[in-house]
C-alpha cells in the first residue's frame, strides 16, 4: 500500500545553501512522527521543503503517490496543511474568522463559508476548549491561545496530511498535553497524518508513534517507542542529545539526563 | 461571547446608518451650495417634476449631479482602495500611493500638458495610462525579482515613483513657466471644478470594475494580510491573486485621478477612520471606509466651492478635515481602552 506522504531523497535549502540532505521517509494514514533534532538542525527547513514552501533541488515529495512538486498552492492546500513556528499577528479580526480562513482551498474565489462551516468552525474552536472565545479579537489573545486558535484553522483546513511546526511552542504543560492528545486523536479518528517539530522528546515519547531523528540536515535513526527496549531509544536519542537514559513509567517513558559518573 | 458579538453588530450597524445619514446630508449639501445656490426645495421639485427655472435645472443636471456622484465615487474609490492597500501591505501607512500609482498619473499628466495638447481630455487619458503604466513596471520589476513577499512590491513602487519623479521634475524645467508649469502644479492639488456628465460617464465602467472586484475579492483581500508562506499554505495563489487585487485597485484609483487630479490623504484616513469605528479591519471595515471616504471627500467639495471667491484646490480641504477627525477618533479611542 502506498504511504500516505512519502518524502524521497529530498535535497534542499535557502538559495544556494544547502541544509536538507537525502532525505527520505514516509508517513502512513493514522500515524503521528515526531521530528527531532537541536536547533539549526533543519528541521523547520524539511518541513517547508516538503509543504513546497521552499523549492526542492533535488528528490520528491507525495501524498497518496502523487508528486507534490508541481502543484499550485490551491491543489496542495488540499493535500497538506501546515502550522508555521510564527503565526502572522493579525490585527482586527475575530477568532471565528481566523479559523474561517481554513476554508479557503474549498472554497470556490467569491464564496464565503456558510453556516455549515461557521459551525464546524465554531464546534472545532470548542474542542480546543476556545468555544468562548470566537467573537473576541484574535490580536488579544495569549500566545498560546493564538495557537490553539491556529491549529482549529488548520484542523478545518481539512488536509490528508498535517505539518506542524512546534505548535505547542508557547502552551502551559496542561494545554501541551490537551493539544498533542486532540492532535492524536484526530489523526486516528480522521485517518490523517501528521509530522510534528517537538523541542521536548518526552512528549514526541509520549504520542508519536515514530520519531525521525534529525542531524546535520539528514534524518540519522527512527524510533518506534511502542516497540523496543527503553535501552534502545536511549542509545538512539543520545545521538542527538548527548548521554540520556530513557525509563520506563507506568504511563511510557520519559527521557533524562544521564549521571554524571555516566557521560 | 453572545453579548460580544450582539454588542458589535449593533456597533457596525449604527456606523452604517450614521455614514448613510451623513453621505445622504452631504450629498444633498453639495447639489446645493455653489455660484448658483440651488434650494433643497427646487431640487425635490425637480426631482418630483415640479416646476423650475430653467437655470436652476441646467445648473442642477449639468454641474451639480455630476459633481456629486464624481464626489462620490472619488471618495469612496480612494476609501476602499486605501483600506485595501493598508490590509494586504500589512501597513497602516499604506496608501494608493504605495505602488507608485500617484507618480505615474501625474507623469502621465504632465506629458500630456508638457508634450501632447494639455487639452482636458488628454490630461486625463495621460494620467489614468500613466497610472497604469507605472504600477505595470512595478509588478515587472517584482516578476524580475521573483520575489514573493509584499515588500518587494513596496521597494519597486519607491523605485518607480522616483523615476517618475525625476521625469516629471525634468519635464517641469522644460515647461512654459507661465501656462504649464501652473498646470502640472494645479493638477496635483485635485479638483472637482472641471467635472462633466460626460467625464464620469467615461469613467465609471472602470470605476464599477475596479470597485466590484475588490468587494467580490474581500476574502482573498483578508487572506493576503497572513504572511506569504501562511497564505500559500491556505490555497491562496498568492501571485495571481495579488496581480488581480492590485490591478483592480488600480483601475479604481486610476479612473477616480484621471478626472479629478491628485487627491491626498483622502485614501489613507478613510481606512483609519473605519478602522477606529469597527475595531475591526475586515470587509465591513472596507465598505465602511469607502463611506468615509465618500462623505469626507463630498464635504471638502462643498468647502473648496463656498469658503473663498475663486474656488479652492481640493487637497488642501480634504486634509483639514481629514486630519481633525482622525484625532478626534483616536483620542477617543484612547480614552476608552484606558
Amino acid at each position: 500500500m502506498t504511504p500516505l506522504l512519502s518524502v524521497e531523497h529530498l535535497t534542499g535549502g535557502y538559495g544556494r545553501r544547502t541544509v536538507v540532505r537525502d532525505v527520505s521517509f514516509t508517513v502512513e494514514r493514522g500515524e503521528l512522527c515526531a521530528l527531532l533534532g537541536l536547533n539549526g538542525c533543519g528541521k523547520s527547513t524539511l518541513l517547508k521543503s516538503v509543504c513546497g514552501l521552499l523549492p526542492i533541488r533535488e528528490g520528491r515529495c507525495a501524498v497518496d503517490g502523487e508528486d507534490c512538486t508541481h502543484l499550485h498552492e490551491r491543489q496542495r492546500a488540499l493535500r497538506m496543511a501546515y502550522i508555521p513556528q510564527r503565526a502572522t499577528p493579525i490585527a482586527g479580526r475575530t477568532v471565528l474568522d481566523v479559523v474561517l480562513m481554513g476554508f479557503n482551498a474549498r472554497l470556490h474565489l467569491f464564496e464565503t463559508p456558510g453556516r455549515g462551516r461557521r459551525q464546524l468552525a465554531a464546534e472545532t474552536l470548542g474542542q480546543l476548549g476556545l468555544a468562548d472565545m470566537a467573537e473576541l479579537d484574535y490580536a488579544e489573545l495569549s500566545e498560546g491561545q493564538k495557537q490553539l486558535v491556529i491549529l482549529a484553522r488548520t484542523l478545518v483546513q481539512d488536509a490528508p496530511v498535517m505539518l506542524m511546526d512546534e505548535p505547542d511552542s508557547a502552551l502551559d504543560f496542561v494545554n501541551r498535553n490537551m493539544v498533542l492528545e486532540r492532535i492524536r486523536s484526530i489523526l486516528k479518528s480522521q485517518n490523517r497524518g501528521g509530522l510534528i517539530t517537538l523541542h521536548d522528546p518526552n512528549f514526541a515519547l509520549a504520542y508519536c508513534d515514530r520519531l525521525l531523528l534529525m542531524k546535520d540536515g539528514a534524518i540519522i535513526g527512527q524510533v518506534a517507542p511502542g516497540e523496543i527496549a527503553p535501552e534502545e531509544i536511549g542509545a538512539a536519542l543520545s545521538l542527538i542529545y548527548g548521554p540520556v537514559r530513557v525509563l520506563r513509567h507506568p504511563g511510557g517513558f520519559v527521557m533524562v539526563r544521564a549521571a554524571a559518573e555516566e557521560r | 461571547m453572545e453579548r460580544r458579538a450582539e454588542h458589535h453588530q449593533k456597533l457596525a450597524a449604527a456606523a452604517f446608518a450614521a455614514a448613510g445619514v451623513l453621505l445622504l446630508a452631504a450629498a444633498l449639501g453639495s447639489c446645493c451650495v455653489g455660484k448658483y445656490p440651488i434650494s433643497l426645495e427646487e431640487i425635490w421639485r425637480i426631482l418630483t417634476g415640479g416646476a423650475v427655472k430653467d437655470m436652476t435645472r441646467n445648473a442642477f443636471f449639468t454641474l451639480r449631479l455630476s459633481r456629486t456622484a464624481m464626489a462620490v465615487l472619488s471618495g469612496a474609490g480612494l476609501g476602499l482602495a486605501g483600506a485595501v492597500y493598508q490590509i494586504i501591505f500589512k501597513n497602516p501607512l499604506a496608501s494608493p500611493d504605495i505602488i507608485g500609482i500617484a507618480s505615474g498619473a501625474n507623469l502621465g499628466a504632465a506629458v500630456a500638458i508638457v508634450a501632447v495638447s494639455g487639452t482636458m481630455a488628454s490630461v486625463a487619458v495621460g494620467a489614468f495610462a500613466g497610472g497604469l503604466l507605472a504600477v505595470a513596471m512595478v509588478m515587472l520589476l517584482v516578476h524580475a525579482t521573483r520575489s514573493l513577499s509584499t515588500s518587494t512590491y513596496v521597494l519597486a513602487g519607491i523605485i518607480i515613483s522616483a523615476v517618475a519623479n525625476a521625469l516629471i521634475m525634468a519635464l517641469k524645467y522644460c515647461a512654459d513657466s507661465d501656462s504649464e508649469l501652473a498646470a502640472i502644479e494645479y493638477w496635483t492639488m485635485g479638483s472637482l471644478a472641471a467635472v462633466t456628465a460626460e467625464k464620469v460617464r467615461t469613467i465609471l465602467p472602470f470605476w464599477v470594475l475596479g470597485f466590484g472586484g475588490l468587494l467580490l475579492f474581500r476574502r482573498q483581500v483578508g487572506l493576503l494580510s497572513l504572511n506569504e508562506e501562511e497564505c500559500r499554505m491556505l490555497g491562496v495563489r498568492l501571485r495571481p491573486i495579488r496581480r488581480t487585487i492590485l490591478t483592480l485597485s488600480t483601475l479604481l484609483v486610476a479612473s477616480v485621478v484621471s478626472v479629478t487630479g491628485l487627491i491626498s490623504f483622502t485614501g489613507l484616513i478613510a481606512p483609519h477612520i473605519a478602522r477606529v469605528i469597527l475595531r475591526r479591519q475586515n470587509t465591513q471595515t472596507m465598505v465602511l471606509s469607502a463611506l468615509v471616504g465618500a462623505v469626507v471627500l463630498l464635504a471638502a467639495d462643498i468647502l473648496a466651492r463656498s469658503l473663498y471667491a475663486a474656488e479652492l484646490p481640493l487637497s488642501i480641504l480634504t486634509t483639514v478635515i481629514g486630519v481633525p477627525v482622525l484625532l478626534w477618533f483616536l483620542c477617543r479611542r484612547g480614552g476608552d481602552a484606558a
